[in-house]
This record gives structure tokens, sequence and C-alpha cells, in this order.
């Protein structure tokens, strides 16, 4: 009977079925999913998922925002210091097609001769760097002019006019002439029409561009000089400037010239001190929005998953009522899609807004005027939430569409198991796109895959052994701690993933923060307030007693003197010695390249030639020395006292009665030429050998901009060679004057004058610190965000704890005290792993990305622990006092639906 | 008279982590429109895993399974949740009201599942027949658990579904609220001529349906309508013999 029963009840459903559409529609789902948006979030489910999710957005965006108008500011600043933003220079003119053919490509260009040379008055004479620059100089910054010396200054919208030149002002008393006055350069006549103040790219070059002050001419006025002779020491730039994608497809025609030896240059290349704060502050920003990133990641990972588990049930009833496995994805899907739009729109407001307050806060500081922001960084926030919520928020709720219906009639059917991996691979997939995104570099981000799970395996078993000999130990310490215990190993497994949480996100806080500081510190050091500015040159010792004496009178404070030689390096024990670079040959330090700009320190002194008329510097000895395997030579100097800024990591210094016949040499050179302490080296200098002992290694600060040697010999080794000396002074505003009275007082130095160099870098470096510090109050904010989803996280079980405490009668003060015991000891173990992850990846940062030396942080070893109990602790007994002041009969009730 | 529901030798084992346990066996019942069937056995006997193989929340180890003229043996969980969609109506224990949602939207909900337009029509004129014309806009946790069942009531009427499956609805309830719960029930099911089908444990309660299955350790030791229960004994299957009839 039943067959032909159940066809009759099959047709009946047909039937049925034509009359009304089954299944809920595209608007239907999205009404539900807006009524269980609205409801969570009212009822708090979503609110710290939400909140997370704006603040990804929101510190990405302002971090994006800012950095990117930063950035770009920090472009135009240093393209301002090469007063374009590629260059191409060299000792011979390069092809002046290519001017023309960077033209064509839409590039604007300019170019400049600069040579030393003597300039006259009537009155007087002063050596000047002088620079024939084309009309359209600069391509990037502003010349800045004054009326008179040392008076009020502004910009000027040209260059010197044909038949004009402009002075720095100390030129004038030197000459002993006015604005208006003639002078003579070379054999051409010209009127000094201005006082230079400023130019864009005033260090840049060889330091012979700089010894002495500029004169700047027109490029027209240059032959008239016939200063330009073979053979003269000249220096020719070009400038260009325009579209990065143009300088890009320009600099690879240029590359593609047949025997073009030239190079288009950005202001990285030009300066190493320069593009290291640069480098640095890319990475830390870079880091910091990865650190903001993830750690609001973890956050709505942590939510999600609260959340997912929270709407097992509600999916049981949901699919009891009809709905198919794929209605309940769209409809998940829908309410992450709303949750996306609301993210991005608050997130991007609230990131414009935290950046421009940023901007304000910082407007009277910086120096530069920021460019306006472009699009870009709302968009990286819009897809980094969206990488958050495919990553993070949508593996957990995608596991819902398997939960079986059953569940609504037994509440322990198990997920589909397959779905719960997939939120944790999904995650940890997510931040590491992130971090290659971010980076974009493969090496790195494989590296950090490698160092998280290494650090995950060894917190995980760590915080579990802990967890298991705390609650062994804390027996004696009464009621509170034994519930507290009880519940800590109740829950051991939730109780790893906090401590691990809290770990994670204490670690990334300290890591950033120490970074900051040591990264803030390490520039500080750098390049101090008192950094002296001038390097003086081709001193003779004859002339260092009247150096003292001159300083004396005029209450400046004077540094060590070097003397210093070219030593060429023949062997070390007998064999010929290596070369430390395969291009080597070139000057490596600021010390070199000042000595070979200024010609000091050969044997035979080079010193501007005073006798008149071809007034150019010559090039020094080295010219026609062309063997294949010459040997390397350096800049050396002896001196008994160890240099500031070095020091010693292997061997011993020489102390007072130092003997002769060693040596010092930089770790890392040495390490180049394979040294070892007690090696023998043979020196020439000035034709004759010199036998030395290596007796120590050195390490040396490159950046600071003060004189560094490869190779200090101990005194007595070096006394019988003729040597100039080096020197170094503080020059402030009007003190620079003095340099008039010196250099009429001894003519043969040569004056290096680095200051204009040394205050732009500190303005970058100040410029980087404080976006860092932003970026690590942003990266703060993210973190607490995570700390409070991660103890919200176990709260609705702590409700319904207490609940059950209190009917069987436990205090409320029993109850707190025993919460409080759990999450500092939570705090404590993860304070404690987190210092150890902290160093652990400042070491790995510092050496591998920074390059900046790693140092043990002692305090912190104490602070992380005691900061991690006393934050756990009190985020924990604020959230728990409401656990505990809920009735529990209110408690069992909500519980019960 | 239209079959609803029928099993045909039915069994339910699951895996333990031990040991392979028999939950049902050898379960033959059918049940017939408008009928009302209670199903009473001790806790543990496997009333509820039955009701939820007959509404098609599971599926059986072995047998067959109709249900509203469709062999759930060939479903997969979307058809099933089609059907369920289109042709039952729940009433649990534990009330299963979404807690986002409130009393009207939960009654709203299986009536937009069918693209009713009038769903807010009707559920509203169902909470009103529950007596919770003044709870519209409540949320489950604003209501006592009476109220949440009659709104799981409503709601379960609400689809206009041929069978009705209750699994122990006044198990949450204490016997006065219970008694106004179940009065309820009736009531509607017998305005809705409803097949409906009433697990239960209290046989005061199954006393009021026309017909009592009753369950121990999964198997079926008395059916009221049949003429006495050793009927089933003869047509005993080997597990994973099943009858090859499709
Ligand atoms: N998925 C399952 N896994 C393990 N045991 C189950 C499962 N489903 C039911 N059982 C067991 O089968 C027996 C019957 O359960 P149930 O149908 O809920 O009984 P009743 O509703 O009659 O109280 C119980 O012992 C229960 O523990
Ligand atoms: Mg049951």
């Amino acid at each position: 009977m039943s067959a032909t029963n159940h066809q009759q009840g099959l047709s009946n459903k047909r039937k049925g079925e034509q009359q009304r559409n089954t299944g809920l529609g595209l608007a239907g789902l999205i009404r539900l999913a807006t009524r269980f948006l609205w409801r969570d979030l009212r009822g708090g489910e979503l609110k710290l998922l939400t909140l997370s999710l704006i603040m990804a957005v929101c510190s990405v965006t302002a971090i994006a925002l800012f950095t990117d108008r930063l950035e770009r500011a920090l472009l135009n600043e240093s393209a301002n210091m090469l007063a374009a933003d590629r260059v191409l220079s060299g000792r011979q003119q390069p092809p002046r097609e290519w001017l023309q053919e960077a033209q064509q490509r839409g590039l604007q260009t300019g170019e400049f001769i600069s040579f030393a040379s003597m300039v006259f008055s009537d009155q007087g004479n002063i050596l000047v760097s002088a620079k024939a620059v084309s009309p359209s100089y600069p391509l990037r910054g502003d010349l800045l002019v004054a009326d008179e010396p040392f008076g009020a200054s502004y910009i000027s919208d040209a260059g010197p006019a044909p038949g004009t030149v402009w002075v720095e002002s100390r030129v004038l008393p030197a000459l002993a002439i006015e604005v208006g006055d003639p002078l003579y350069v070379g054999n051409a006549t010209l009127t000094v029409a201005q006082v230079l103040v400023q130019e864009p790219d005033r260090q840049q070059g060889g330091m012979m561009e700089n010894a002495g002050p500029r004169l700047l001419m027109n490029l027209e006025d240059v032959p008239a000089t016939q200063i330009i002779q073979p053979g003269s020491r000249v220096s020719y730039r070009y400038l260009f400037a325009g579209e990065q994608q143009a300088l890009n497809t320009f600099a690879d025609w240029l590359d593609a010239q047949p025997e073009n030896e030239y190079r288009l240059r950005d202001v990285r290349e030009e300066s190493e001190e320069v593009s290291e704060a640069l480098d640095r502050a890319e990475s830390f920003l870079m880091l910091g929005s990865l650190f903001a990133v993830t750690l609001a990641g973890l956050a709505i990972a942590l939510t999600a998953r609260r959340y997912s588990h929270r709407h097992f049930d509600h999916v049981a009833i949901l699919k009891t009522l009809g709905l198919t496995a794929s209605q309940i994805n769209t409809m998940y899907g829908l309410l992450l899609g709303i949750l996306w739009v609301v993210a991005v729109l608050t997130g991007s407001i609230a990131g414009w807004l935290i950046h421009e307050a940023i901007l304000a806060l910082l407007g009277s500081l910086m120096q530069v005027a920021l460019p306006a922001a472009s699009i870009t960084p709302f968009f990286i926030g819009a897809l980094t939430a969206l990488l958050c919520l495919t990553a993070f928020a949508l593996p957990p709720l995608w596991g819902l569409r398997s939960v079986s219906p059953l569940r609504v009639l037994r509440k322990d059917v198990a997920v589909d198991g397959s779905s719960q991996w997939l939120p944790y691979t999904a995650g940890v997939g997510g931040i590491l796109a992130l971090i290659l995104w971010y980076s974009g570099d493969l090496y790195l981000t494989a590296l950090i895959a490698i160092a998280v799970s290494l650090v995950f395996l060894v917190l995980a078993l760590a915080s579990y052994l802990l967890l298991k000999s705390g609650t062994a130990s804390g027996m004696r310490a009464g009621s509170a701690w034994l519930l507290a215990k009880s519940a800590l190993s109740r829950r051991s497994q939730q109780s790893v993933l906090q401590i691990m949480v809290f770990a994670v996100t204490f670690m990334s806080l300290l890591t950033l923060s120490l970074l900051r500081s040591d990264l803030i510190s390490d520039w500080q050091a750098q390049l101090p307030e008192d950094t002296p500015n001038h390097f003086m040159m081709n001193i003779t010792a004859a002339q260092l007693p009247g150096i003292e004496s001159f300083y004396e009178q005029r209450n400046l404070e004077g540094n060590p003197f070097y003397p210093m030689m070219r030593a060429a390096l023949l062997t070390v024990n007998g064999e010929p010695a290596r070369r430390p670079w395969d291009d080597d040959e070139q000057p490596r330090n600021l010390t070199e390249r000042a000595a070979e700009d200024s010609g000091a320190g050969t044997a035979a002194p080079a010193s501007a030639d005073e006798s008149g008329q071809a007034a150019t510097v010559n090039e020094s000895g080295e010219v026609g020395d062309t063997e294949s395997v010459r040997p390397v030579t350096r800049q050396v100097t002896w001196t008994s006292s160890l240099p500031p800024d070095n020091e010693v990591v292997a061997g011993q210094w020489w102390d007072e009665e130092a003997r002769p016949g060693e040596v010092s040499v930089e770790q890392d050179y040495a390490e180049r030429l394979g040294l070892s302490l007690g090696d023998e080296l043979v020196f020439e200098i000035e034709g004759q050998r010199v036998t030395v002992n290596v007796s120590s290694f050195r390490t040396v600060r490159w950046d600071n901009m003060q004189p560094n040697f490869f190779f200090i010999f101990s005194p007595g080794s070096l006394e019988q060679f003729g040597a100039t000396y080096l020197s170094t002074l503080l020059l402030e505003g009007e003190q620079k004057l003095m340099l008039n009275d010196m250099l009429r007082a001894f003519p043969t130095i040569v004056v290096l004058e680095v200051d204009a160099i040394i205050a732009q870098i500190q303005r970058i470096i100040f410029q980087v610190s404080s976006a860092i510090e932003l970026i690590a109050a942003l990266v703060l904010v993210s973190g607490a965000l995570v700390l409070l989803a991660c103890v919200n996280a176990t709260l609705g079980e702590r409700y319904r704890e207490n609940a059950i405490l209190r009917t069987l009668g436990a205090s409320r003060q029993l109850i707190l005290r025993a919460m409080l015991f759990e999450y500092a000891f939570i705090g404590a173990v993860s304070g404690m792993m987190a210092t150890l992850g902290a160093e652990a990846a400042l070491y790995f940062l510092q050496t591998q990305v920074f390059e900046q030396a790693f140092r043990l942080h002692i305090w912190v070893w104490l602070a992380g622990p005691v900061l991690g109990t006393a934050i756990i602790a009190g985020i924990g007994f604020a959230a728990t006092r409401r656990v505990v002041n809920t009735s529990p009969l209110l408690v069992l009730r909500q519980l019960a639906d | 008279m239209t079959v609803m529901v029928e099993a045909r030798q039915v069994g339910k084992s699951v895996k333990t982590h031990d040991a392979q346990l028999h939950i049902l066996s050898d379960i033959s019942l059918v049940i017939d429109k408008a009928e009302s069937v209670a199903i009473v056995g001790a806790s543990g006997s496997g009333k509820s895993t039955l009701l939820g193989l007959m509404a098609g929340l599971d599926q059986a180890s072995e047998g067959e399974i109709w249900l509203a003229g469709e062999l759930l043996n060939d479903m997969d969980e979307d058809a099933r949740a089609k059907l369920r969609g289109q042709s039952v109506g729940f009433v649990f224990q534990s009330f299963q009201l979404l807690p986002s949602l409130t009393a009207l939207e939960n009654v709203m909900l299986p009536i937009e599942l069918k693209q009713d337009p009038q769903a807010r029509h009707k559920a509203t004129q169902l909470l009103q027949r529950v007596g919770l014309a003044d709870r519209l806009t409540h949320y489950p946790n604003q209501l006592s658990g009476g109220e949440q069942q009659r709104v799981a009531i409503a709601r379960a009427f609400a689809s206009e579904a041929s069978i009705l499956f209750a699994d122990e609805p006044t198990g949450n309830l204490d016997t006065e609220t219970g008694a106004t719960v179940i009065e309820l029930l009736f009531e509607l099911n017998a305005e809705f001529s409803t097949t409906l089908i009433l697990v239960t444990h209290d046989d005061r309660l199954a006393a009021r349906c026309a017909r009592t299955v009753r369950l121990s350790s999964g198997r079926i030791v008395g059916d009221s309508a049949k003429a006495s229960p050793a009927e089933n004994t003869g047509s005993v299957t080997e597990p994973g013999q099943e009858s090859a009839q499709a």
C-alpha cells in the first residue's frame, strides 16, 4: 500500500512546489544578515570584531596616509638634496645628446660644472668652490639669497644672470668688497649680484666641490674665464627631474648606451647616510603597519571564532527551518560584506582624522610642507580589511556550513573536523600574505614564517609546562589560589592559547617599542647636536701650534689632529694582499673621499696653486698609475688614543708607551683581507716599506661623519714620513665667519663644510623618528584590542562558572580574587614569554634588517613580566567584575537560550 | 489514507571511540496523515534519535525512511533542508529560538523562507493566537520559558507544515506552564490538521495522542496501532543486509 501512497504524496508535493517558490531569495538573506548583524552589534557579540576591523583599517590607512605623505616629503627633501630627482656626474663631460634625449622623454634637465678656483678682488683673494649652472638650475628645491652679507634671505626664482655671480656671505669680507662690486674669476670679470644663502645640493658631489665658500655663476660665463683646461680638476653634473616612470625608462636607455660608464643616480646612491636613515625608516614603518594589522587580525580571528561558536546553534536552527548550506554561506558572507563596508568607511575616516591630528601635532616641528595624500592609502586600508576578513573571519564562519542540524537535538554533535583547522591555516596564511604584501620580500617572509612557527612552538610548550608547574606549586596560597589553579588546569588548552595570544601581543609591542628607542637613540648617537661640521685638511705639522692658539683666541673647541698619509698594502704574511672589494680603488668612507678630493694626505701634499692665473687645483699623484694588479692604497693615520666611536673588538689597543710597528685594523676590512691578530703586514709609503703586526681589530661608525680610518698605526711607526693633518671643527651660525680669518692665517688649509648635509640628515632623522613614534602608538591600540578580545573570549564561560560557584556558596570576594590570581598568573607567564620572544625578534631584526648592533635590554627582563602581570590582571579584573556583579540567576537564564 | 512518514527496518549506529554503538535497530513504522503519535520510552531509549531520522535531520545507517512522499535516503543535506522547510515543523525541549531575532522575526522566518509576502501579517496573527500579541518585538532572552515555547509553537505552525515533530516540548517547563503549552499545541494541531509526532517520557501527555509507540533500548516494544508488539520481531534484518528495494 505504501508505495502508491508515497507516489501520491510526491505528486501532491510537486504541485505545491509549483505554487510557491521554495527558498529565501537574496533580499531575504540580506534582511536576515542585517538583522543578525544589528542584533549582534548591539548585543556586543560583534562589537569587538567590528572594532578590531575598524582598527585594522584605521591604523593601516593612517600609517599609509602618513607614510605616503611623509615618504613623498622625504623624497622631495632628498630630491632637494640633489637639486633634481636623478643626477649623472663625471670628471669628463657626458655627451650632450643625453640631455636632449631626456627632454624628448618629457624630463626636465639642467647642468652645472664645478671646480675649485682662487678668485680675486682688488683687495684680496680666496679659494672658492665655483659652480657654473644652467638657467634651469635647480630642478628641485630653492635657491635662497640675501641682498647683503648675513642679511635676511628669500627665495630666488632664477640663478645668476650671465655676467654676475652670487657668493656666500663670508666671501665678501674676505675680499673686502660689497654686493655690486666686480670680482675676477680666471680671466673673466663678473659682478657680485647677490649673496648666496643656501643652495639645495650644497653638499653633493666630491668634497672638492665643497672646499671653500660657494661661488655661483652662469654656465655661459665659463669659457670667458678660461679656467677649464685639459687636466683641470673639474666635475660635470647633469640634472634630471620628472615622472618616476620616465626617469626609469631613461635610466634604462642610458644603461643600454654603448661604452657608457655613467649611471643615473638618486639620492640614496649619492648619500649613504641619508639612504640608511630612509631604509631603516621604511623598514620600521612597514614593520609597524604589519604588526598593527597582524594584531588586529588576531583580534578578528579570536572574536570571529567566538562568534562562530556562538552561531553553531543558530545555524542548526536555520537548517532545521530549511536553509541550505549555500544559503547559510551566502548569509554569513553578506554579513561579513556589510561589516567590511562599515569598517572601511569608518576606518578610513578615523584613519584620516588620526593622521591629520598627528600632522597637526607635528606641524610646528615639521620643516617640510607635506604634499597632498593620494588615494592609495584608502585602497590599502580597504584591501587590508578584506584580507583580514577572508583570512581571519571567513574561515571560522565557513565552518558553519557544515554544522549538522542535529545539534537542535544534541548539543554535542561535533562540527566537521576538517573545518577546525581551516581558521588557523588561513589565519597564518593571511598573516604571511600580509607580510609578503607589505614587505615585497619573499626571503624575509620565509624567514619570518620559520621564526614565528619556532617561537609559537616554544611558546606553546613553555606555557604548557609553566602552567603545570605553576598549578602544582601554588598550593599554600589559600582557597582563592586553589580556585584559580583549578580554573587554569581545567581550561589548560584555553589557557595556553590565551598565554600565547597575550605573549605574542606583548612581544609585538615590546619589539616595536624597543626597536623604536634603539633606532632613535642610535640616530641621536650618530649625529649628536654638537657634531663637528667642518673638516680641515692639508694642515702641516708646522701649522699645528698656530691653529691651536687660533682656537684659543676665539674660544673654539678643537678636536684631535690626525696625521694622514697614503699607504699601499703590499703583503700579508709574505703573500700579496687580497683586494677587499672587486671594484676597489674607490674612496671607501667620508675621510677618504675628502682626502681624495682635496688632494690631501698624499706623500707630497698638493696645495692650492696660489701663483695666480691658472688657479685650479690639479689632479693629485695617482694619474697614469694603471698597472692591472696594483696594491690597494688607503688613507692611514697613527695616534696614541683610540678615536671616539671606535671600539676594539679583538686584541689590545696600545697604551701609553706604545711600541712602533703595530697596526689596528677595522674589523670588517680585516675580514675582507682575511687578517688575524699578529699577522705581518708590509705597507709601502713614499716608496719605502714599513712592516707592522696586527695588534687589534676595531669597529668604526662610518655614518658619524667624522674622521675614520681602516688602518691606524701605533705612534712611532710612521713618524719618519711627511704627514698632513686632518681635524674637525664645530662652527655654527656667525662662527662661520672665523673661517675667513683662519684661511687668511693658514692659506694652505682646505676646509670642507659638511654643516648643511649634517643639518639635512638631522632633519630627516627627526621626521622619521616622529613617524616611528606615531606608529608605535597605533600598534599599541591594536594590541589593546587583542587583549580585550582575548579576555572577552572566555567571559561566557566565566559567567557560567561564576553562577555555579555562587550558587554553591562561594563569596564574590573569593571568586574575584581567584580570577585576579588566574589573570595575574597568565599575565606573568605571557610577559616572560614576550620578553624572551621580543629579544629573539630584536636580535633577528636588528642584525638582519636594520643592520644595528644588538644589545640585550636587561631592564625589560624585569619590566616585561611585571607589566604583563599588571596589564592582564587589570584588564581581566575590570572585565570579570562585571561577571561577578551579575546575579547568578540572570546568568543561568541567559545561558539557557 | 496518505502515508506521511514511513520507516522500513531502520537502524542507527554511531562509532564511539571504542566500539560501534547501536542506538536504533529494526524500526518499522507507518504514520498516516493527520495522525497524532506519541513516541515514549525511558531516557536514552533512542526517542530523539528516531525523531531526528524521521524529520530528516540525520541519515539512517540502515533501512529506508520516507517523509512526505520523498525517500530521505536518496537526498543530500540541502535537499532534506528544502523538504524540511516545505513540510516539517519543529518544537524542541530547549525552544531553539534564534536569539538574534525578535519573537515576530523568529515566527516570520519560516514564512519568509517560502517567499510569502504576507509573512509579517501571518506571523503576527499566529503570535496573537498563542497569546503573545504584546511581545512581538521582544527578544527570546526577554521572554520566560513558557513564552519562548509558545513562540516556538507559533513558528512551527507558521510554515503551514504538514508534519510537526515535537521533542519533549514540556521538558524544560514547570507542570503548569507545560500544561498550557500542550493545550496550545493540540489546539493548533487540530486547527491545522497537522500530522503530529511527539516524543515524551510523560505517559499522561502520551495519552492525549491517538497512538503510542514505545521504545526500549532502540527497539519498538509496543505500538498501540498494532494488535500485538510481537508482530515486529519476525522481520529482523541483519545489519548491512538491507532490503534491495529503492
Ligand atoms: N551521535 C551520538 N553519539 C553517541 N551516542 C549517541 C549519539 N546519539 C545518541 N546517542 C546515544 O544513544 C542513546 C539514545 O539517545 P536519544 O535518542 O537522545 O535518547 P532519548 O531521546 O530517548 O533520551 C543515548 O544513550 C545517547 O547517549
Ligand atoms: Mg531525547
